[in-house]
């Protein structure tokens, strides 16, 4: 039995560009239903919303209320089309770069906004 | 050759990884209260976190994966959200505790109140989390964490009577004070089976760049580093025995437990009870700030190492820059630290289902772990284990409300 097990082996996967960043986990599959023709898996989910509603409308409601308290409008997350996928391994390459991805909103604005404005943080490797 | 190096570093860093505020708090005080009597749940502890860690590491030698990735992938996000939730509220109250012991040496060494020590001594881990690499801070500490071998030449000094000792190491019933008995005996389960220490284990091994060609290494680090920990540990008991339970002291704070090498070692033994208890928190400190930062950050597949540039890793860097900080804030406003330290291990204790009862399925994988899954000894000692934790959580929260502080 060849094959790979969505569930398995591509949910909840790490996630690396194709210059090895890690961008995350697969926290959705989406299938893609036409008229006519077979479903067939279509989309990679990055991103707080698709994490939430795995665990449950409580969750979602949570998180709903957190992001109005702190004043968060726009959702952050990615929709990757599974056609982007280089590689599955151990963690799953795909054909994009974090820089240019919805979800690493938050890791590029830590970067640019606080982390990049102490000293030190620039570079590499250390 | 070098891997033998290795081997003696690990060995080390286990020393100094070992003997941190709860242990030190939790077997002093198991020792002024029952004398030799509860030196086997310090036994049960070792060989149960030994267990665990040569576990983990064997798993991320193995799957190139740290415990914290398995947990995710194999278990998915909803069910990852438990260990996670655990993990955070218990080594967030054992980080307090342990910046509240360099605080309480500091307030010791200068005078200073300790409460006013917590932000400096946050910053200073700050600082070194930012510019030091994972080698500094794993080596680094567990040198200067050395210094708490003074606990075994302050137990030999004061003579103990081995049979006795030897009779502690057996598992007895308490004859009076049966809660007190018991609470004391969850805490030292607490302090010594601690999910940061196999959560961080795991993640160094791949910072290291462990292999299969590890696993060796790994045994002897998991192995001989908690022998020697755990024996400074039971040190620290028998030195409490001595000194404080013949005059009825009840440790209730950390000055009193400087006693324990004073007595015997006079004015030297309290110079290095400080700093004992000033660096081996300190190091602490930094490992439990990095297990979170890095359950976080492989949970959620974000960039994670502490050899990168914090600009590389935004998200990780951010991680442990908030809770080092946040941590301070229990001492800064002056919870007594050794209170903090006592509620800090019995809710350690009731969390270790979530983080060990998974492991039973990761290590029985041979998915991950190829040829290396577990054996019979190990499984055992892991369906062992598991009740243990199961048996903590039922024990941990009628305890502390009959028996704590």
């Amino acid at each position: 039995m060849g094959g790979v097990n969505l569930a398995h082996d591509v949910l909840d996967a790490q996630l690396v560009d194709h210059r090895q960043e890690k961008i995350g986990r697969v926290d959705a599959l989406l299938l893609e239903l036409e008229d006519g023709r077979p479903p067939r898996v279509a989309t990679i989910v990055i991103g707080g919303a698709a994490r939430a509603r795995r665990v449950g409308p409580w969750f979602v409601a949570l998180r709903r209320a957190l992001r109005w308290l702190f004043r968060q409008r726009a959702e952050h997350v990615s929709r990757i089309p599974f056609d982007k996928v280089r590689r599955i391994g151990d963690s799953i390459e795909l054909d994009v770069d974090e820089r240019s991805l919805e979800s690493e909103h938050l890791e590029q604005w830590l970067k640019e906004r606080v982390i990049c404005r102490i000293p030190g943080a620039e570079g590499e490797q250390k | 050759m070098k891997k033998w190096g290795e081997v003696a570093l690990g060995v080390v860093t286990s020393i100094g990884g070992f003997l941190e505020v709860g242990s030190i708090a939790t077997s002093t005080q198991a020792g002024a209260e029952f004398g030799y009597r509860l030196a086997w749940v310090l036994v049960l502890g070792t060989l149960s976190l030994g267990f665990l860690m040569e576990m983990t590491g064997r798993l991320a030698a193995v799957s190139q994966r740290t415990y914290a990735d398995l947990l995710r992938e194999r278990f998915g996000y909803r069910f990852f959200l438990l260990p996670l939730a655990a993990v955070l509220v218990v080594s967030f109250l054992v980080l307090a505790s342990e910046i509240g012991g360099v605080s309480i040496a500091l307030q010791m060494a200068t005078g200073i109140s300790f409460s006013w020590w917590a932000i400096p001594v946050a910053l200073l881990g700050w600082a070194l989390l930012w510019r030091g690499t994972f080698g500094i801070v794993e080596k680094g500490t567990a040198l200067l964490g050395l210094v708490a071998i003074v606990f075994a030449v302050g137990a030999l000094k004061l003579h103990p009577a081995w049979p006795a000792v030897g009779r502690g190491l057996l598992p007895s019933m308490p004859r009076d004070d049966r809660a007190r008995y018991w609470y004391l005996a969850v805490s030292i389960l607490g302090a010594s089976i601690s999910p940061y220490l196999y959560l961080f284990y795991s993640a160094g091994a791949i910072e290291d760049g462990w292999t299969i060609e590890h696993l060796g290494v790994n045994r002897v680090t998991a192995g001989l580093g908690n022998l020697f920990g755990g024996g400074l540990a039971v040190c620290s008991l028998i030195a409490a025995a001595l000194v404080l339970a013949p005059r009825e002291i009840r440790v209730d704070r950390y000055e009193q437990i400087a006693m324990v090498l004073a007595s015997p070692l006079g004015r030297a033994g309290f110079v290095l009870f400080l700093a004992t208890l000033c660096i081996t928190c300190f190091g602490s400190t930094l490992e439990i700030v990095l297990a979170l930062a890095y359950t976080m950050a492989q949970g959620f597949g974000w960039n994670w190492s502490e050899n990168l540039k914090p600009g590389k890793d935004a998200r990780f860097a951010t991680t442990y820059t908030v809770l080092i900080l946040l941590a301070a804030v229990p001492v800064a406003i002056g919870l007594n630290p050794l209170t903090l330290t006592n509620v800090a291990m019995v809710a350690t204790a009731a969390s270790l289902p979530v983080t060990v009862i998974p492991l039973f399925v990761l290590m029985n994988d041979g998915d991950i772990l190829l040829k290396h899954t577990n054996g019979w000894l190990s499984n055992g000692a892991l369906v062992f284990i598991a009740l243990l934790s199961v048996v903590l959580l039922v024990a941990a929260v009628p305890l502390q409300l009959l028996a704590g502080g």
